[in-house]
């Protein structure tokens, strides 16, 4: 690595920066304990994960983990253990994106808490986890890092200890959690016990070099397999295990549902795409075990878009029909997995690594406006939302162009990521017709969205409300927050050719 | 004298069912937390006896982590069960309903 030649080892720099964030934040709170200078506590969040920001961002434009002659070349950390190419990167920009809209709308959110340096100080940790997961190349790292990522989750939801909403949401989410964790772990000892390795590149050799061995152990590699499509089934809440994210979403702080429905959620794809790229290639593995990976994932992209839709169509509550929107857009970016047996099967999965980028700006906004809401004290119903346009123009203003984005209304950029999805979708449907099934499923889906998404924009700017109300207060942090991700929300459009560049280069070199 | 790899897998997978069955059948909490201990070791006995089995100890070394991240899950658990307990008096996990399914 040549980036003024710094050791290997800083390529894990954006992580390492968050590290280093929550240790200060810890640090602060033995000073002072139950510090509430919000200012110090936010700005050392906000400042730790924009420092992130800017690294990763930095490497990336610099070329770390580009292949090609005048690049640097992807990164090999601790024999293999930890790898840095621009997915990793591409993926710690989101992470870190999330992170800071999260913990400036915190600055509001969490006036006269009790808990303010723990808070921030877990979700760095998680957002630390989240990281790592990017640039994590072996079954070892990706399963402590994924459980860096959960255990301050976990406590995170259930953050607010005297009301029974947010504890109840902790507990279901521990749960689902911990059992799905315990599946993911069974999982790793099939795929270490068929192949012997741990390490992703060396699971892809054994594979490969068809060994006879490998091939007595078909049933448990797919057994294996099956089990590590669960655990990572319950990090990005996709079908079977989607059930806890209404409950918590619906029930833990707004910001932190944001940060969970947005930045974990992109965790979890990127260990998808890491995983299965990178240890079980099509052919081989599908020589061993029988069954071609990819049907799965088609499977499951169908049955999540279409349950998320559905469910999403039918629910009073605001907060748990973004939950349920959340699942729905999971589906979407599952048919970057289902589409790789195909010919350009790699820009399918560019195309949905380019929706994690912008859905990380305009699901994180649409949670932190129903953070604002609840810093108002209005309501969850959509009739409780009826006519805070008039109050609140802004905001609500910001709120339409996230539930537009949402559900794919030109000229938001939510549109343009989708567009791109559908027609290099259908250029693979070319090789192989049955992905035609996915993008019709996509198109109904999409259209089917745009009904409870209208809906809350009809309740904000049309409807009159239901009492009078005073005038609203107008919380800095949140404000800030919301205009930022409702700003990135359009402005990725002019700047969309060179960001889906990279989010395509990125997958054609994983998938190469 | 050696036992064959498929009975140290047979052995996981019972253990393995033993605690899921626990998990979809238990009401409380605390039972809970342990069938998921169950299904945690289950992986463990399997990582330990693919790891003679393939001659390496990468699979012990992972054993050693999963144990750890286990008691840590159990911390973290145990935190929100508290207050579970807390706040509902009990620690039946189908008490909690004032969100529906």
């Amino acid at each position: 690595m040549a980036v003024l030649e710094l050791p290997d080892w800083m390529a894990l720099a954006p992580a390492l920066i968050l590290a280093g964030t929550a240790l200060v934040l810890f640090l602060i709170d033995s000073i002072e304990p139950h510090s509430t200078n919000r200012t110090l506590l936010s700005g050392t969040a906000v400042a730790g994960s924009l420092s992130s920001l800017a690294v990763a961002v930095w490497f990336t434009v610099a070329g770390v983990g580009a292949t090609g002659i005048e690049n640097y070349g992807v990164i090999d950390i601790m024999d293999g253990q930890f790898v840095v190419d621009q997915l990793a990167l591409y993926f710690m920009i989101i992470i870190a994106v999330v992170t800071a809209l999260v913990t400036v709308a915190s600055y509001d959110y969490l006036q006269d808490h009790t808990y303010q340096a723990e808070y921030y100080s877990l979700v760095v940790l998680a957002a630390t986890g989240m990281s790592m997961m990017a640039a994590s190349n072996s079954l070892v790292t990706i399963f402590i890092a994924l459980e860096l990522t959960s255990l301050p989750s976990y406590a995170l939801v259930a953050i607010l200890k005297d009301n029974r909403g947010s504890v109840e949401a902790g507990l279901k989410y521990f749960l689902i959690g911990a059992l799905s964790s315990a599946i993911f772990v069974y999982g790793v000892s099939l795929v270490y016990g068929a192949t012997g390795s741990l390490q992703l590149t060396r699971i892809a050799a054994v594979l490969e070099s068809g060994d006879g061995a490998v091939a007595e152990m078909g049933g448990l590699l797919g057994l294996g397999i099956l089990m590590l499509i669960g655990g990572i089934a319950f990090k990005t809440a996709s079908v079977p295990f989607h059930f806890w994210a209404p409950e918590a979403y619906e029930g833990a702080p707004a910001p932190i549902s944001a940060f969970l429905s947005s930045a974990s959620k992109a965790a979890g794809f990127v260990l998808a795409f890491r995983v299965f790229t990178t240890a079980f290639p099509l052919e081989a593995t599908t020589g061993i075990i029988g069954i071609d990976w990819t049907l799965a994932f088609a499977i499951l992209a169908i049955v999540t878009m279409t349950l998320g839709n559905f469910a999403a169509a039918t629910q009073e509550n605001v907060k748990r029909m973004l939950a349920y929107s959340s699942i729905g857009h999971a589906g979407y970016v599952l048919i970057g997995l289902a589409a790789l047996s195909a010919d350009g099967g790699d820009l399918v999965m560019g195309a949905a690594m380019m929706h994690l980028l912008v859905y990380g700006f305009m699901n994180t906004g649409a949670f932190l406006f129903v953070g604002l809401a609840e810093y108002w004290g209005v309501g969850r119903t959509f009739e409780d939302y009826n006519g805070l346009a008039e109050r609140a123009p802004f905001a609500c203003g910001a709120m339409a162009v996230f539930m537009f984005s949402l559900a794919g209304v030109p000229p938001f950029s939510g549109f343009w990521s989708k567009y791109l999805l559908y027609t290099e979708l259908i250029n693979a449907a070319a090789d192989n017709t049955a992905l035609l099934v996915l993008a019709a499923a996509l198109v109904i889906n999409s259209a089917l969205s745009l009904y409870y998404y209208s809906r809350l924009v009809k309740a904000l700017w049309i409807e009159e409300p239901l009492l009078d109300r005073d005038r609203l207060a107008q919380p800095t942090g949140l404000y800030a927050a919301i205009i930022a991700a409702a700003v990135m929300t359009i402005v990725l459009l002019p700047a969309f050719g060179p960001v889906a560049d990279a989010a395509l280069e990125a997958a054609a070199a994983v998938v190469a | 004298m050696t036992v064959d790899v498929q009975y140290y897998v047979l052995l996981s997978m019972a253990v393995f069912c033993i605690g899921l069955f626990g998990v979809l059948t238990r009401r409380n909490a605390l039972l809970f937390l342990m069938s998921v201990e169950l299904m945690l070791n289950a992986a463990n006995i399997n990582l330990i006896a693919f790891a003679f089995y393939h001659g390496n100890l990468t699979g012990q070394l992972f054993a050693l982590f999963t144990m750890a991240l286990a008691a840590a899950e159990v911390a973290v658990g145990l935190g929100i069960i508290l207050v579970l307990y807390r706040n509902f008096r009990d620690v039946d996990v189908t008490v909690p309903t004032t969100m529906r399914w």
